[in-house]
C-alpha cells in the first residue's frame, strides 16, 4: 500500500491559503474568503501557516516585491495564484490543489528553495550582526531610560489588515513610539473589484475584520458571511435580520465592552459600523466621515501592539478610494 | 486509604495515548463547530485533527534567520510533554501512574514549565511577532498562575492531603465543586490560559500573525498545537478528579466516570471559546489581582474554617 497519496489527499482537504489583497480589488477578496468557506479551507495566519498564495488584484512594484519575499517564506508544498475576476475564483483555487498534489513539481520547487537561503556573511563591519541582522538600536522610552528599539513595519500582508497598509512602527518591547503611515497600491483597479465606501458590505467587512483583531472568530465569520451573502446571493431585505442579530451579540458581550475600556472609540465604532450597514440596507442615507491616512501614525503612538491593531481596524481610512483618485500615498 | 493503585510501567503508553485521544476528540468537536459556523456540515468539521495531521506531516519544517533552533524546538515539542506529566497523577477509577504524595504541586510544577516552553517556542524563532507572543504569555502568567495556586489549594486543604487519589476519595459523599465553586471556575481560567486558549489566547493571536506560533511549520508546528490540545484535555482531567469527584458516581465504573466528566469539561473548554472574544493581555492583571485572587483566597478561608469546624 502506498501511504504517500493518501497521505497527501488527507493533507490537502483543508489548505491553509494566505490572502494579499491589492488595494482596491476588495470584492475578488471576499469572493475568494467566500469560496475557502465553502470548501472547507481556511485562512493562513503568517506565511510560515500557509500552504497556499492567493494574490487578489494586479500589485504594483513594491507590493510585487513584498509578495516574493513573502512566498520565499511559505514552507512548501506551496502553490500560488493570483485572481483577477471574480469569476475566476473557482478555478484558481482548483489549480492551486492540483499543484499542492502535484509531487513532481513540488520536490522542483524544493530543490530549488534550498539555494536561495540568504546571504548570511556579516560584512565584515564592527557591529555584530547575527545572520545579517544588525542588533537593534536604544533610544529613551517613556520613563527616560534608555531602552531598545526595534524597526518593525506593519504589513502590508497580515491577517485582518487593510490592504497595502504599511505601518512603518518603532517599537519598545510591545510600546508603539512612531509609526509612519503609507501605502503601497497596484495598478488603478477596473471598476467593480471593490466595494464602494460606506456602502453595507463595506461596514459589514470592516466590522468582520475588527472583530478577528478582537480574537472573536465567531462573530467575525458571521459578519464576513453576512457581507457574502449580500455581495453574492441575497437582496438586502434577506440579510437585515443577520445583521440586526449580529449587532444585539456584540452589544450584548460584556467581555467585549470590558476588554475595549481602555480603547476608546473601538467598541463605539463597531456598533455605528453595524447600524450604518442596517441603515443603510433600509435605504436611509448614511454619511461617512473617514479617517485620513496621516492621522494614522498619531493614532497608535504610545500603545501597545494589540491597542494599536484594534485602533488600526477601528480606523475608517479608505485605502482603496485614496488609490483611485491618485493621492500622494507615501 | 484512597483504594488508588500504581499501574506498572508498560501501562504509560496506554495513558499516553488516552490522553491523545480525549485531545483528538476535542478538536474534532471544535473542527465541527467551526464547519457549522461557516454553514458548513458538522461531520465535515469533524476530521479536522486527522487533516491538520497529515497537513503539517506533509509540510516541510523551515526556519528563519539566526534562529536559535535547539530552543524553539524544545518550546514547541515540550508542551505534550508537561501535558503527560500533569496527566501522570490523574487517577483513573483506581488506577493511576503515579501516586504522587504531592500530586497537586506537581501538577503545579508542570504548568508552570509551560511558562518556558510557550516563550521558548516563541523567542527561539528570532521573529519580532513571535517574541510579543511570548512576552504576552508571560505577562498573562503573572496574572493566572498566583489564584491558579491557591485555586488547587483548596481541596488539598479540605482532603487534608496533597495526594490526589486522597483528594478524589474525599469526595465520596459530596463534590468539592459544590462547595468551593469559587475555587473550580479560577482553576478552570487558568487551565484555558496556561493551555494558551480562547478567551486567554492572545499569545498566538491572529492578529500579530499568529504570535509565537508565527514562524512555526511542519512538525514544530503540529507539535505545538497537539500540545495545546493536550494541555487542555490534561487540565480538564485534573479538574475532573480535584473537583468533580473523579470516578465517584452511581452505576458506571469509576474509570468510566473519570472519562466521561473530564471529557464534558473539554467540551464546555471548546464551547466557550466560541463564545468569547479574546481578553486583552493589559486588562488582565486587573481582574486576576483584584478580583480572582481575593476571592479564591476568601474561598481557601472557607475551606479551612469549614475543615476545622468538621474535626
Amino acid at each position: 500500500m502506498d501511504l504517500s497519496p493518501r497521505l497527501a489527499r488527507a493533507a490537502t482537504r483543508r489548505v491553509s491559503v494566505l490572502i494579499v489583497e491589492v488595494p482596491g480589488w476588495e470584492f475578488i477578496r471576499c469572493a475568494v474568503q467566500q469560496e475557502l468557506r465553502t470548501r472547507g479551507w481556511r485562512e493562513a495566519t503568517s506565511p510560515a501557516d500557509a500552504d497556499a498564495l492567493a494574490v487578489c488584484g494586479r500589485s504594483g512594484a513594491d507590493l510585487g516585491r513584498c509578495i516574493a519575499l513573502v512566498w520565499q517564506q511559505l514552507p512548501g508544498p506551496r502553490a500560488q495564484t493570483h485572481v483577477t475576476v471574480p469569476t475566476a475564483v473557482g478555478a484558481a483555487l482548483d489549480q492551486v490543489l492540483a499543484d499542492l498534489l502535484d509531487d513532481d513539481r513540488q520536490r522542483a520547487d524544493a530543490d530549488d528553495g534550498d539555494m536561495d537561503d540568504g546571504d548570511m556573511d556579516d560584512g565584515g563591519m564592527d557591529m555584530p550582526m547575527p545572520g545579517g541582522i544588525p542588533l537593534a538600536g536604544e533610544g529613551p522610552d517613556r520613563d527616560g531610560l534608555d531602552l531598545d528599539e526595534l524597526h518593525v513595519p506593519l504589513g502590508p500582508i497580515l491577517p485582518a489588515w487593510p490592504a497595502g497598509l504599511v505601518l512603518q512602527c518603532t517599537l519598545q518591547g510591545d510600546l508603539v513610539t512612531a509609526a509612519q503611515a503609507h501605502v503601497l497600491a497596484g495598478e488603478p483597479p477596473p471598476s467593480g473589484v471593490g466595494l464602494v465606501h460606506g456602502s453595507p458590505a463595506d461596514r459589514l467587512d470592516r466590522a468582520a475584520r475588527l472583530l478577528m483583531v478582537a480574537g472573536w472568530e465567531e462573530a467575525a465569520t458571521a459578519a464576513a458571511r453576512t457581507r457574502d451573502r449580500l455581495l453574492f446571493s441575497g437582496g438586502p431585505d434577506e440579510v437585515r435580520p443577520e445583521v440586526e442579530r449580529l449587532a444585539g451579540r456584540v452589544r450584548r458581550s460584556r467581555m467585549l465592552r470590558w476588554s475595549f475600556a481602555d480603547v476608546p472609540g473601538v467598541r463605539d465604532r463597531l456598533l455605528g459600523w453595524l447600524q450604518e450597514a442596517r441603515d443603510a440596507l433600509a435605504g436611509k442615507p448614511t454619511p461617512v466621515a473617514g479617517t485620513s491616512l496621516d492621522s494614522l501614525g498619531e493614532l497608535v503612538v504610545g500603545r501597545e501592539l494589540g491597542a494599536a491593531r484594534l485602533l488600526v481596524a477601528a480606523a475608517d481610512v479608505d485605502v482603496a478610494g485614496l488609490v483611485r483618485s491618485g493621492a500622494d500615498l507615501s | 486509604m484512597t483504594g488508588v493503585r500504581e499501574v506498572s510501567a508498560g501501562w504509560v503508553p496506554v495513558a499516553a495515548a488516552l490522553l491523545l485521544a480525549l485531545a483528538a476528540a476535542g478538536a474534532s468537536l471544535d473542527g465541527a463547530l467551526a464547519a457549522r459556523a461557516v454553514g458548513r456540515p458538522w461531520a465535515s468539521g469533524a476530521g479536522v485533527p486527522w487533516v491538520e495531521t497529515a497537513r503539517l506531516l506533509r509540510q516541510r519544517g523551515r526556519t528563519t534567520l539566526a534562529a536559535d533552533r535547539l530552543l524553539w524546538r524544545i518550546g514547541c515539542a515540550g508542551l505534550v510533554v508537561a501535558a503527560l506529566l500533569m496527566v501522570a497523577v490523574v487517577p483513573l477509577g483506581t488506577w493511576t501512574v503515579s501516586d504522587l504524595a504531592v500530586g497537586v504541586v506537581w501538577f503545579n510544577a508542570m504548568d508552570v514549565t509551560v511558562w518556558a516552553l510557550v516563550w521558548l517556542a516563541g523567542w527561539g524563532s528570532n521573529s519580532a511577532y513571535g517574541l510579543v507572543g511570548s512576552y504576552r504569555f508571560l505577562g498573562q502568567a503573572l496574572s493566572h498562575e498566583l489564584p491558579l495556586m491557591f485555586a488547587l489549594t483548596a481541596p488539598a486543604v479540605a482532603a487534608g492531603s496533597l495526594r490526589l487519589g486522597d483528594v478524589v476519595a474525599a469526595q465520596r459523599g459530596l463534590w468539592f465543586v459544590v462547595w468551593m465553586p469559587v475555587a473550580f471556575l479560577v482553576f478552570c481560567a487558568a487551565v484555558l490560559a496556561f493551555s494558551v486558549w480562547g478567551p486567554f489566547d492572545a499569545a498566538v493571536s491572529r492578529a500579530i500573525g499568529g504570535g509565537a506560533l508565527t514562524e512555526a511549520s511542519g512538525m514544530d508546528r503540529l507539535l505545538f498545537l497537539t500540545g495545546r490540545w493536550a494541555l487542555l484535555t490534561a487540565g480538564a482531567a485534573f479538574g475532573a478528579a480535584a473537583f468533580l469527584g473523579g470516578g465517584n458516581g452511581p452505576l458506571l465504573p469509576g474509570w468510566l466516570w473519570q472519562l466521561v466528566k473530564t471529557g464534558a469539561l473539554l467540551a464546555g473548554f471548546v464551547l466557550l471559546r466560541r463564545r468569547l472574544p479574546t481578553v486583552r493581555p493589559d486588562r488582565l492583571p486587573t481582574a486576576a489581582w483584584l478580583g480572582a485572587l481575593p476571592l479564591v483566597l476568601l474561598q481557601v478561608l472557607v475551606v479551612s474554617v469549614v475543615v476545622v469546624v468538621r474535626s
